[in-house]
């Protein structure tokens, strides 16, 4: 992609990939849905999970899947009002970038 | 290298972290294998890199200097300020100028010549301000004469053409001569009055505002007004 993705924009995917699920999601599918909208390494995702754990953002639990413990990530109450403010910012963001873009000028 | 050696070379990699957080990145590595399915094992190996690589990431992500993004890790303190160009990075064009702080050469420059302009400067302003003084000074005085000029004239002019009708009767030339006098006195008054007027109505304005556009003129020079 021409534009890259900086540290918070790449918090709020995350945040958002993991909180579509109610119940939590394993890493192997949070890298394939962040890759679904941006290009990723797939050695990027551990540390933001990482953070994102370290920071309350996050929580973590083990269930059984296909005889093996399965890691799973789930969003807490923090990560979900970090999540609202990245979206309300995003939506600032957007909407003053395509006002630039499509000409409108400034009529607020 | 397969998984096994994989995670292996990684562990042996992470060894100095604390227990738990070298146990959470193979707990995770591994999972990642699983779910990827043996199937596409090698792809992920080749997508993830070097083990060495890896334990990178994950150490650079214990410190808290530097940011994820798209592109793997970063540290802002270490990469080039040009963060606009997207893509393909161009290169950096040039070494950023610090703009912070002026030269310390020009600075002791300018503080140089302040002390030498020194003993003209201070004069020279001194008198200018001496002169701005006596024209205002001069200004007000003329201003304040004719305005008693205007006040006194009429009052003289009225009290003339008093004694004229006075004299009238007992030397009338005498009072033909006072009334025409008090005729003229009372009209130059009304005329001086109405032209101090017309000075307070139009010049004075005029006269402030050149002061104070004369004062703000150094102000405008430095940037600090508008």
């Amino acid at each position: 992609m021409v534009f890259n993705t900086g540290a918070a924009l790449l918090d709020a995917i995350v945040l958002a990939v993991v909180s579509m699920d109610a119940e939590g999601t394993y890493g192997y599918k949070i890298t394939q849905d962040v890759r679904q909208v941006i290009e990723i390494s797939e050695s990027t995702l551990y540390p933001v999970l990482r953070r994102l754990l370290r920071d309350g953002c996050l929580e973590v639990y083990d269930m059984e899947y296909g005889g093996r413990n399965r890691r799973y990530y789930k969003i807490t109450e923090a990560g979900r009002a970090q999540l609202n403010l990245y979206i309300s910012e995003w939506q600032i963001y957007a909407a003053k970038i395509t006002r630039i873009f499509t000409g409108r000028g400034k009529d607020e | 290298m397969n998984r096994e050696q994989f995670i292996r070379e990684l562990e042996r990699l992470l060894k100095d972290l604390p227990a738990g957080e070298r146990e959470a990145a193979i707990q995770y590595y591994n999972d990642y294998f699983d779910d990827a399915g043996a199937e596409n094992e090698a792809q992920v190996i080749r997508e993830l890199g070097s083990p060495a690589q890896v334990a990178g990431t994950i150490r650079d992500g214990m410190s808290e200097n530097g940011e994820y993004t798209e592109r793997g890790y970063e540290n802002t303190r270490f990469s080039d300020p040009q963060e606009i160009s997207a893509g393909n990075r161009t290169a950096p064009a040039e070494a950023p100028h610090p703009r912070r702080g002026a030269d310390p050469w020009k600075l002791l420059a300018i503080l140089l010549l302040c002390l030498l302009l020194f003993p003209i400067v201070v004069p020279l302003f001194v008198t200018l301000l001496v002169i701005a003084g006596a024209v205002l000074l001069g200004i007000a005085g003329v201003m304040i004469g004719v305005a008693v000029a205007a006040v006194a004239l009429p009052i003289a002019g009225i009290i003339l053409m008093g004694l004229a009708v006075y004299n009238l009767f007992l030397r009338p030339g005498v009072g033909i001569a006072l009334g025409g006098m008090g005729c003229l006195l009372l009209s130059a008054g009304i005329l001086i009055f109405l032209m101090a007027v017309w000075i307070m109505k139009i010049l004075i304005p005029f006269l402030l505002r050149s002061i104070v556009s004369i004062l703000r003129y150094p102000l405008r020079k430095a940037g600090v007004v508008k």
